[in-house]
């Protein structure tokens, strides 16, 4: 791996986690009706396809109910074992995004749980992931795809 | 430029926090010579026995001194409570309480009790005068009952807390900042629902909470804090302290939102918000601390020496050295000191940038120079002060001559082309031999090469040129950009006092939570949504601390031996 990707993307999960986003590539889960406060596990997987997966940002939003972000926990792959970084202003205004990279070799090229994401969650809620970017090591967006899941890991 | 010293208001509680400061001597006991028209009543506290946090409040009344120390003594005022009002020392059995609990260590005669904190591991890293240092709290379980274990621990006073995160076995879960009432609201929830969570608060500048919910039997949960600070610089040497164990704070008659020191299981005794349970002297407890440090000055280290500990020191060149806290001395009941002078007569001051999308952060240390011999007395303006204690002394006298030799005043910065904002203090203070002014500000653009310090010395002007290094690829990426927004929320914490219009709160809360930073206002939350236990969620369990090496017990920690006594005797 090149010098330059290296630093390029620590800057892009800069940029990426001070940016908006609107992105096609989502993903629904929903859950039953429920009323007073709970807490919850959102699995979120990426499919990079093939390609290694040096970085990613998503958003998760909790339709129809109002969530609270109470932690981050990383994935399954070595790569992204490490708790991810999330965006405090957009915590702000109730907005979860979440960002990771690894500038190592051993990356994942399938499908792997990249976060857990841990809510407090009141009413019910249908749960919907925006994956805002993937990168590559020579960070090059590539065409991945997320999925999200509620409960223990899959 | 005429000299004000802003000294001592003629007010004996005003005398009594002045008196708070001044740190060894002997301990001098006020405790019930009250005059009944202060009295007042305490607020709930909002850590007990079996609430932990917002649990069951308790009552209690401060009795203010009367008569006042001679000029050796160290003055805290602790009230001892009013043998019907107080609150008794619960006698409920405590987890595990008995044969598994208390044990006696081999050979020194003391019983060592277990407690929820293990171990506490320090690593830090100084790259120029800018300190990253992760603290890594290992909380267990060592009773038979599920517990929550609550810890009032120190760090500095500038610490910029901005990163926290909880290991629960093998999985790490990063904390949130959030407004503090509303991580305290989510973490009673998640406790209450059996939750494994934890808590981070602060309850003064350099004094904290941690609470940690639902922590099973023999289970073991790490809690990780990650602070940036600039290191202190006094008298020629840089200064790199890490404080190890809350000492009494002083709690004026009729304040219930205080640091209260209390015997160990004496829940609720001192009737302050935040209480330290202290070790009997027979006691001590198995928590011990280690800290490493990793020092890049830049320039040749000289007279590198820890003040209080043991350490072992590798120089590994002449401008970097480990150090580690040698193993044997590991009872943490005294600040950890460090301190190293560099080579140089006088340390040139030096603005490190660091850049953040199209501008970036900067800081600028302007040291002043070790001694008063060069540098000739300045014209005073006199504002009488008295002191009704006499305690202070030492200190006044330290002040007084430190003021009247300037060595920089009316210093202006000339910044050039650069772009610069939201620069802190906003009024830049005279620099005076000891203690360095730092600076810290935003930028836009590009910096130049250097900018130029303005000044007088002795009324004549003086122009400093100051080169501009980008801070070194090591320092964290955040360090200077959380420097800067704890010195902006000091800064918005000042202003209150004096101007009107702003709403300090609001702001900082604003800044803290766009900053990830610790404040009154804010705190570090973490729940783990997978691990749910099961029952109860246990007794809260306070880590009790060692009273500060130099301090006697007997004179410092509420006991509520004597209601104990009483209401056993009624029974």
């Amino acid at each position: 791996m090149t010098r330059a990707p290296i630093i390029l993307l620590p800057v892009l999960l800069l940029v990426l986690l001070g940016g908006a986003l609107d992105d096609p590539h989502d993903s629904v889960a929903t859950q039953p009706l429920m009323s007073s406060p709970r807490f919850a596990a959102v699995n979120v997987y990426i499919d990079p396809g093939g390609e290694p997966l040096a970085a990613y940002q998503f958003e998760l939003t909790g339709q129809g109910a109002e969530v609270k972000l109470v932690g981050v926990e990383g994935g399954e792959h070595q790569a992204f074992a490490d708790a991810p970084y999330y965006d405090p202003k957009a915590n702000l205004r109730n907005r979860i995004i979440v960002a990771a990279f690894n500038t190592g070799e051993n990356l994942p090229h399938r499908q792997t749980r990249v976060a857990t994401v841990m809510v407090e969650v009141t009413g019910p809620v249908r749960w919907l992931a925006s994956l805002d970017v993937a990168a590559a090591p020579d960070a090059k967006h590539t065409d991945a795809a997320i999925s999200v899941s509620e409960g223990a890991v899959q | 430029m005429r000299l004000k010293a802003i000294g001592v208001v003629v007010l004996p509680t005003i005398t009594a926090a002045v008196a708070w400061t001044v740190v060894g001597c002997s301990v001098q006991r006020y405790d019930s010579m009250g005059s009944s028209s202060l009295r007042s009543t305490i607020a709930p506290a909002s850590i007990g026995r079996s609430g932990g946090i917002g649990g069951q409040p308790r009552g209690s009344e401060l009795l203010p001194p009367q008569s006042l120390p001679c000029s050796d003594d160290e003055l805290w005022v602790i009230p001892r409570q009013p043998q019907d009002r107080a609150a008794p020392r619960s006698t409920e059995p405590m987890p595990g309480q008995g044969q598994l609990m208390a044990r006696r260590k081999e050979g020194d005669g003391q019983k060592l009790v277990p407690v929820p904190l293990k171990r506490t591991d320090v690593q830090a890293s100084v790259i120029g005068y800018i300190a990253t240092v992760d603290v890594k709290q290992q909380y267990h379980n060592p009773y038979n009952d599920k517990i929550e274990a609550l810890y009032v621990f120190p760090l500095p006073q500038n610490a910029a807390v901005n990163e926290f995160l909880m290991t629960v076995g093998q999985r790490r879960i990063r904390g949130i900042i959030r407004e503090r009432r509303e991580a305290e609201a989510i973490y009673r929830e998640a406790k209450g629902q059996g939750y494994v969570a934890s808590l981070l608060t602060q309850e003064r500048p350099n004094v904290f909470t941690q609470a940690v919910a639902n922590i099973e039997p023999g289970k073991r949960i790490d809690i990780d804090i990650r602070y940036f600070n600039t290191l202190d610089y006094r008298d020629g040497a840089y200064e790199f302290v890490f404080p190890m164990v809350v000492g009494p704070r002083f709690n004026p008659p009729g304040y219930s939102d205080g640091i209260g020191p209390v015997a160990r299981g004496d829940y609720g005794a001192s009737g302050q918000k935040t209480e330290i349970q202290y070790l009997r002297p027979e006691e001590r407890s198995g928590h011990d601390i280690s800290l490493s440090l990793n020092i890049d000055a830049g320039v040749p280290i000289e007279n590198i020496d820890s003040r209080n500990h043991k350490v072992s020191i590798n120089k590994r060149s002449p401008e970097k050295a480990e150090v580690a806290l040698d193993p044997g001395d590991s009872i943490p009941n005294r600040d950890f000191v460090l301190r190293y002078q560099v080579a140089g007569k006088a340390t040139k001051p030096t603005l490190f940038a660091q850049r953040q999308g199209n501008g970036g952060y900067f800081t600028l240390m302007l040291f002043p120079p070790a001694l008063l011999d060069d540098l000739p007395r300045q014209p005073l303006e006199f504002v009488f002060t008295i002191d009704v204690s006499g305690s202070a002394n030492a200190i006044m006298a330290q002040y007084f001559e430190r003021i009247s030799h300037p060595a920089l005043t009316d210093i202006a910065v000339d910044w050039g082309s650069a772009q610069v904002h939201d620069v802190f203090p906003k009024q830049l203070p005279d620099l005076y031999v000891g203690r360095p002014v730092v600076l810290t500000g935003r930028f836009e653009g590009n910096l130049p090469r250097s900018i130029t310090l303005r000044g007088k010395l002795a009324g004549r002007e003086q122009r400093i040129e100051v080169p501009i290094r980008q801070a070194d690829q090591r320092v964290e990426t955040k360090a200077l950009s959380a420097v800067w927004a704890r010195m902006k929320i000091a800064d918005l914490a000042d202003r209150a006092a004096y101007e009107n219009g702003i709403d300090p709160p609001g702001q900082i809360r604003q800044l803290a939570l766009e900053h990830s930073l610790m404040t009154a206002y804010t705190a570090f939350i973490a729940v783990d949504s997978l691990t749910r236990t099961s029952g109860d969620h246990g007794a809260t369990i306070a880590v009790p601390v060692p009273v500060p090496q130099g301090v006697r017990y007997d004179t410092t920690v509420q006991e509520a031996g004597t209601v104990r006594q009483a209401k056993d005797g009624a029974e």
